[in-house]
């Protein structure tokens, strides 16, 4: 009797050691991935490597999953080929980055819908006849810890993430921190509390003075390549820069309820030498998207100039950025032909292939004179092509390269009245290239303009600009 | 929105990118634009940034030519 109480009692002490053993946790997390979806084979390898070591590796996002490569922002469901490739990954759970906005509240609720994975964001509130699955915190049972995750996103000056307005309706936005702090219970709760932050790495070190109760930020939105995780009031933070150049690798050691240990390290994924067969099969068919070739409209007369692809491009911004005037510069016009027939996406991402956004302005006519100049003394000397106004450009007759003075006409044929104020809309480059003074240096629009092009040829159906010309020259 | 590149100030449009304030900032100093993405752009701690990075008023980043 003796023996049997005491092989019991020394079985309770080994399994209270066992039991108070230090447990580690394991996270490979991700950010502002920007739909790099040819990354992904390497990326499921990463996570199978680690998976084999930790099984119960969690894996994370910090948002921002989308937005970046037509492949995956323009599939039949819009970004539905990341979501496919984070389930097929393991992704446990992600926040919302503001990009995750861009297709507005039904194209998110279909991808959530979509997702194997949680969307967590506590600042974000849907309308509830969305019925979207959002939740402002999960708490995941890991190898028997209990791990609470709580997400937050950026709000911009307007009052929403860095999304096109129209995409943001349908929601409402809280302050991210003081909606955080409401969610402090989690550490009575857990043993492990992760904010899966989409405010940039400058708030997230500022945030972290005031959330001793955060164990680890995974940071996004800022693109800040971090080495591995800092420490910042003894939370750790870690971020890296965008499209899936790197994932960080974070352990934390539990002992007791609490976090005592924390150390991460980056795995470089685009040259990581071993692929994810099955994940690249999938990616290989994800980058053969046949909406690509759907016809948006019909051309009934050639393009066969430069100037005409451009007046297209110019009304088109003009047109869906329901402003007064649109220009872009010229070298943004990537082609100077395009057959009667059929438009296609394809075309049009060929079209305008660099993932400029529209960019508003509210300036003088006098302002807008400067600005085209601007643009044109910065684009080797080529004149913008213009949507709503025509110009004169008035060139020297001893040196015709040299332009002498450019006057502005309206819709009407007269002057422009160079003190009336004009909605202006360009594309970010031009914006940034065009350095003449003006009060107004505008609005990122979160519109691309490839879209736009897209959505005005959609809505003309019909085009013909044949002969069409905006750029008169008077040699003086 | 004001934002600096290398301690210079700039204004330049909300929702702008570090490659927007270096085009901008290439622009005025009246350097080849193309050279934007053949540098390396850094935070004020020093990190790494991409030419993608979102910014917000205030903020500084400095480049180094590659």
């Amino acid at each position: 009797m003796k023996r049997i109480l005491l092989t019991l009692a020394a079985a309770g002490a080994l399994a209270l050691s066992a039991f108070a053993q230090p447990k580690e946790l394991h996270i490979l997390s991700a950010n502002d991935m920007h739909a790099k979806i040819q990354n992904f084979p390497q990326l499921a390898a990463i996570a199978d490597s680690l998976r084999a070591q930790y099984p119960s590796l969690l894996i994370l996002s910090a948002g921002d999953n989308r937005t970046g490569d037509p492949l995956n922002d323009i599939y039949e469901i819009p970004a539905y080929p990341m979501v496919a490739l984070m389930n097929q990954v393991g992704f446990k759970a992600t926040t919302l980055g503001n990009h995750e906005f861009d297709s507005g509240p039904a194209g998110l609720t279909r991808l959530i819908n979509l997702s194997t994975f949680d969307y967590i964001c506590c600042n974000v509130i849907p309308d509830p006849s969305w019925g979207m699955h959002l939740r402002p915190y999960e708490i995941f049972d890991v190898n028997g810890m209990t791990v609470g995750i709580v997400g937050i996103v950026q709000i911009g000056i307007s009052g929403h993430p860095d999304s096109h307005p129209d995409n943001c309706k349908g929601f409402t936005f809280l302050p991210p921190e003081e909606t955080l702090q409401q969610y402090s219970w989690l550490r009575d709760k857990c043993d492990v509390v992760i904010l899966l932050s989409h405010i940039g790495y400058e708030g997230d070190v500022d945030l972290s003075a005031r959330v001793p109760w955060i164990d680890l930020i995974v940071s996004g939105h800022s693109h800040t390549q971090l080495a591995g995780g800092e420490i910042h009031n003894g939370v750790m933070i870690t971020q890296n820069v965008n499209r899936l150049q790197r994932v960080t690798h974070t352990t934390l050691t539990v002992d007791g309820g609490k976090v005592t240990a924390k150390k991460a390290e980056n795995i470089e994924v685009q040259d990581y030498p071993k692929k994810n067969r099955v994940v690249e099969l999938m990616t290989d068919f994800f980058c053969t998207n046949p909406e690509f070739e759907r016809v948006v409209g019909t051309i009934d007369a050639p393009f066969t100039s430069y100037e005409e692809l451009g007046i297209l491009m110019a009304d088109s911004f003009r047109e869906m950025g329901g402003a007064d005037v649109g220009f872009c510069n010229y070298g943004g016009v990537r082609y100077d032909y395009l057959p009667a027939g059929p438009f296609t996406v394809s075309d049009i991402l060929k079209l305008d292939p660099f993932g400029n956004d529209a960019v508003e302005l509210t300036i003088t006519g006098e302002e807008l004179r400067q600005m085209l100049l601007s643009c044109c003394a910065a684009d080797e000397d080529r004149f913008p092509v213009v949507s709503g106004i025509t110009c004169e450009l008035i060139k020297d007759k001893k040196n015709p390269s040299k332009i002498k003075n450019l006057v502005l006409y309206g819709p009407d044929g007269k002057k422009l009245n160079l003190k009336n104020s004009y909605k202006v809309v360009t594309n970010t480059y031009v914006a940034s290239i065009s350095t003449s003074p003006r009060k107004d240096q505008g609005r990122a629009m979160n519109y691309q303009t490839a879209q736009m092009i897209q959505d005005y040829v959609a809505k003309q159906g019909h085009l013909n600009y044949a002969g069409r010309k905006v750029i008169k020259e008077t040699l003086k | 929105m004001k934002v600096k590149v290398n301690r210079r100030t700039l204004e330049i449009f909300e929702g702008a990118t570090a490659r927007h304030a270096l085009l901008k900032y290439f622009r005025i100093r009246k350097f080849d634009l193309s050279l934007v993405e053949k540098v390396d752009v850094f935070d004020v701690w020093g990190h790494p940034i991409d030419l993608d990075a979102p910014l917000t008023e205030g903020q500084t980043i400095k480049y180094k030519a590659l």
